[in-house]
């Protein structure tokens, strides 16, 4: 039978958003344990960056909750916990890349700041390179360091819009290795590939048209039931 | 304080990287002052009645001109966001924000104040009127920081940042005038233009802050 | 009944309002603003017949203001609630007070000129009238340079027109002490106490402008509203068409 559920480290229930009118993203739940690595997957237009979006505090939803790793929107702890990795790399290009981090490093709070950006630099490939302006990097360049960015301060839960874009086969695999398939590290990922699931992914979240037409990683939480009989794994 | 301070070494940072801005805005603030000086024909005669209207224009729309460009990049590079998802109040983000462009926009006015003492061989620094100058500065720039930053949306915003704010600053423009020439010694009486300016610095700066995190929520 | 119900109410029973008790009322109190300041309020002896645009320059000036408060009320409700339909109101409410600030500062202009012989006199108030006629046309500007669903820049101009609001008072002082703590000659005299008559009709051009106003602002809501409609069902459509 079900077991108990620990808390999941992403959690939705009834998430929607309205653009100008138009629902983009409509009722959606969902419910990743912890450790999970799910893939996004949906066309253009289906409410993936919406959700995304939502899910890492950027956007306030029209109406739904969201919690991850059991904290609500608005208090530093969510924040905290989180590391974004957007469709813009969200790196200053006038500074270098250790800057960069160090400015980041210093919101977060990190306390070996100097020890842990030296490690994520050279794991990208940017420890030589960093004192150079970031806006002469490549863009699968910029990619790494968006990436040392994301995990600079140990991030319980990576949240991704198509990280993908932009990375070589070796800059692929370091994404997959330190990001996507690292172990405790709980991934939701948006992924324009929907022909054949990536590896690194333990289950897949679709959406059509703002809705979730299939859940293979949300587990059912004890005591819920949705509409389409208790949440859970959805028979392909 | 950390990360205001974090913030505010950021953008001092990003500003010396980006030096040739605001290079840009002091060149337009000199060439502001040279052309009052053809306009007015301030070579001849006491030129001190002109004067704090002179300086103070130039200030205003200098700091206009200036206050957009710092949010341009962030928006578009996406790190505004990357600040507004990090553990940082929205109030932290506003104020060191708000310190690099007052600290850039003092350094440009000094210059100015500077220019004018040479150009126009007035005494302008004494310590009267350099505070005036600072409280009038801080009183501006919040405004003008706060349009500018949630206009980072809007598109037309760079001509529109100009109608939108001056009209609004009228009170720190009076006093501001006011109090310099008394500083001056064009009029008498600093008093009521000193509380003007002080009452309008204070709310400005105060509606500003709070405005800030509501006006950036999505 | 909360405050949040009675306002909803409110609101709907106005919506009822504006095409069956609004255009009488507002018809019968505008004839009767006009008869009786055109003829049967008595004449001025000073000033003459041009003195007569008072009962329309003062009534203006008052709900103006009342129009940029509820601006103010609803930019309020907007960044609260997040609700458009408060964007529709704000928008109609700054046009109707934009509208009556240019009547007033053209009323004031034409009542200038033969009475102190010049059309502006940088008067502390009309002085204020005219910035705050700047501030609220720059607020529909920064608004109608985004489309009638674009939250964000209605938040934009909902945190200006707040800042607006709080700023009027600081703007009419400070333009006040510029005119008389420097000696210039002042214009406009203070009025001496009118004569019931003249009274009776001024009130009367209260109430005529105020109902105009009201009227005006509910319409250019309805307007603004559709435009809201129109908006989200092309993006519907757009929005269909791409799945």
């Amino acid at each position: 039978m079900t077991e108990v559920a620990a808390e999941p480290a992403v959690y939705a229930a009834g998430l929607t958003r309205q653009y100008g009118g138009v629902t983009v993203v409509r009722g959606v739940d969902l419910a990743l344990p912890a450790g999970s690595k799910t893939a996004l997957l949906g066309a253009n237009g289906a409410g993936k960056t919406t959700l995304l979006n939502m899910l890492s505090t950027l956007i306030t939803p029209t109406r739904g909750q969201v919690r991850i790793a059991g904290q609500k929107p608005g208090t530093a702890a969510l924040r905290r916990a989180i590391g974004v990795l957007g469709h813009k790399p969200m790196l200053y290009e006038d500074l270098s890349p250790l800057e960069n981090l160090r400015f980041f490093a210093r919101l977060y709070e990190v306390q070996d700041a100097d020890a842990r950006i030296e490690e994520l630099l050279r794991r990208v490939g940017l420890w030589l390179r960093r004192h150079e302006r970031t806006a002469i990097l490549s863009r699968g360049y910029h990619q790494r360091l968006a990436l040392a960015r994301v995990l600079v301060h140990r991030p319980a839960v990576v949240i991704a819009d198509e990280p993908e874009t932009g990375l070589d086969p070796e800059g692929v695999a370091l994404l997959d290795e330190l990001a996507l398939a690292a172990p405790g590290l709980t991934v939701l990922a948006a992924t324009h590939r929907i022909d054949h699931l990536p590896a690194w992914a333990t289950g897949v979240v679709r959406l059509e048209r703002g809705r979730v037409a299939e859940d293979t990683s949300s587990i059912a939480l004890p005591g819920e039931v949705t509409a389409a009989g208790p949440r859970g794994v959805v028979a392909p | 304080m950390g990360p205001v301070l974090t913030v505010l070494r950021k953008d001092l940072l990003l500003a010396w990287r980006n030096r040739s801005g605001w290079a840009s805005a002091a060149a337009f603030a000199t060439i502001a002052v040279l052309t009052y000086s053809f306009a007015f024909d301030l070579a001849t005669g006491d030129v001190r009645p002109l004067l704090p209207g002179v300086l103070w224009t130039t200030f205003l729309f200098a700091g206009v001109f200036a206050a957009g460009q710092s949010f341009q990049d962030e928006v578009e590079d996406g790190t505004f966001d990357a600040m507004l998802v990090a553990p940082v109040p929205a109030t932290a983000i506003f104020a060191g924000k708000l310190a690099a462009n007052l600290i850039a926009l003092l350094i440009i006015e000094f210059a100015q104040l500077l220019l004018a003492t040479i150009l126009f061989d007035v005494g302008l620094f004494t310590p009267e009127l350099l505070g005036i100058v600072v409280i009038g500065t801080v009183g501006y720039v919040s405004l003008t920081t706060l349009l500018s930053t949630m206009g980072g949306h809007v598109r037309g915003r760079s001509v529109l940042l100009p109608v939108l704010v001056l009209p609004l600053l009228v009170p720190l423009l009076i006093g501001a005038v006011r109090a310099t020439g008394a500083a001056l010694g064009l009029e008498s009486g600093t008093a009521p233009w000193m509380l003007l300016l002080g009452v309008f610095t204070l709310w400005s700066t105060l509606a500003s802050v709070l405005l800030f995190p509501v006006a950036v929520e999505r | 009944m909360n405050l949040s119900s009675l306002v909803g109410t409110v609101l709907a029973r106005a919506d009822q309002w504006r095409w069956t008790v609004m255009p009488p009322l507002v018809g019968v109190a505008m004839m009767a603003m006009i008869v009786g300041a055109l003829v049967a309020a008595p004449r001025e002896i000073v000033q003459g017949e041009v003195q007569r645009l008072m009962y329309i320059h003062v009534p203006s000036a008052v709900i103006m203001y009342a129009a940029f408060f509820v601006t103010a009320f609803s930019s309020v409700m907007l960044l609260w609630k997040r609700d458009m339909r408060w964007d529709a109101i704000a928008r109609a409410s700054a046009t109707v007070g934009v509208f009556l600030c240019a009547m007033v500062l053209l009323s004031g202009a034409i009542w200038g000129k033969p009475t102190w012989g010049v059309y502006w006199s940088w008067d502390a108030r009309l002085t204020s009238t005219l910035i705050l006629f700047l501030i609220y046309t720059a607020y529909l500007l920064a608004r109608s340079v985004a489309g009638p669903l674009d939250e964000q820049a209605a938040r934009y101009a909902a945190v200006f027109a707040i800042i607006g609001v709080v700023d009027i008072p600081i703007i009419q002082m400070s333009v006040r002490w510029w005119r008389t703590l420097h000696p210039q000659p002042t214009v406009f005299t203070p009025d001496p106490a009118l004569p019931n008559e003249m009274l009776l009709v001024l009130l009367i051009g209260f109430v005529a402008v105020f109902a105009l106003a009201a009227w005006l602002i509910m319409l250019q809501s309805d307007t603004e509203r559709a435009s809201q409609r129109v908006t989200a069902l092309r993006a519907e459509v757009d929005h269909r068409e791409m799945a």
